[in-house]
């Protein structure tokens, strides 16, 4: 329990997880694309870091976005830049979903010093999903000049307990590993529950180390 | 008087008459949180009233205004912009 406590107050601490926090409920759990029109904002709270993505859907291929990324566990900075969302392929199935994205981006990498490098990175994410179960693996490649340049990865696998309709609370237990080899820890397993009522999904889940993680999406 | 009441009675009843339900079969849509892209981008047309998703029937069915219709294309277009496959339309 102390080990949990100290750990969370790890990943809540700092002026970047109160802004986070603070933009809620305007607050990346879900899809890079929603609905041609539609804006998200997604929070994620981690051992990886803390990132904040605010999506805007402008084809039903390609979003606009900004990434900011607080890197920690690791080199410690923070990424911020425009990003772009693209819905590479997608399968529409009676009883199932698969998707493509990537997502690319350049901006700025700033040291806790306050240090500016330039930076850029570049991800593909592949989901499937039923009702039922859910998967996805995503792959990025993060470059901050003079700071670091690594490829990680995550692998997601849930369940829903029970068949939500579209009115209902809809439930899920999920289990997420993290693989980023230029972090303290290279490997982060991480059970999660997942929440999700019409526009707002939460997430709140506890790695094998003891860090809480805590995400939301909100979707207007 | 009489023949004004009956006449208004008439195209009161005519034009309650000419609201149509809409029932539109569609693939993909399993994830309530992503189909709500589909409630909102239909509540922005002006022809409908109110929009029903149903996950377990895969049917998005639609009520439109009195005197009001949505042309097939304009169904399509706005449940692909919000990433799924329509299967059928049907009109009652």
């Amino acid at each position: 329990m102390t080990t949990l406590h100290l750990r969370a107050n790890r990943v809540w601490a700092g002026p970047w997880t109160c802004l986070l926090l603070c933009a809620l409920p305007f607050s990346a759990a879900a899809k890079p694309i929603s609905y041609v029109g539609g804006t998200m904002v997604m929070v994620e709270n981690d051992e990886t870091g803390n990132t904040l993505n605010i999506d805007y859907t402008f084809s039903p291929r390609a979003a606009a976005a900004l990434y900011v990324k607080h890197e920690i566990q690791g080199n410690v900075f923070t990424a911020v830049g425009p990003q772009i969302n693209y819905l590479v392929k997608r399968w529409n199935m009676p009883d199932g979903q698969g998707n493509v994205f990537t997502m690319s981006g350049a901006g700025t990498a700033i040291e806790n010093s306050g240090k500016s490098h330039f930076a850029a990175w570049t991800g593909v994410l592949a989901d499937y999903e039923t009702r039922r179960i859910f998967t996805s693996y995503e792959l990025r490649l993060m470059y901050a000049q003079n700071i670091e340049t690594s490829v990680w990865q995550r692998a997601r696998v849930g369940f829903a307990p029970y068949l939500a309709n579209y009115e209902d609370l809809n439930t899920w237990f999920m289990v997420q590993v993290d693989h980023h080899p230029d972090k303290t820890h290279a490997t982060t397993v991480t059970p999660l529950v997942r929440l999700f009522y019409k526009t707002l999904l939460v997430e709140g889940g506890v790695s094998t180390r003891g860090t809480a993680m805590i995400n939301l999406v909100k979707q207007f | 008087m009489r023949k004004l009441i009956i006449l208004v009675s008439a195209l009161t009843i005519s034009s309650g008459a000419s609201a149509e339900t809409i029932l539109t079969s569609v693939n993909g849509m399993v994830c309530a949180f992503c189909a709500t892209g589909i409630e909102k981008s239909f509540k922005k047309q002006a022809a409908v009233d109110t929009v029903t998703v149903d996950l377990d029937k895969k049917l998005v069915t639609l009520n439109t205004k009195p005197d009001k219709t949505l042309d097939d294309a304009v169904i399509k277009k706005v449940i692909g912009d919000a990433g799924y496959a329509v299967v059928s339309i049907e009109r009652k």
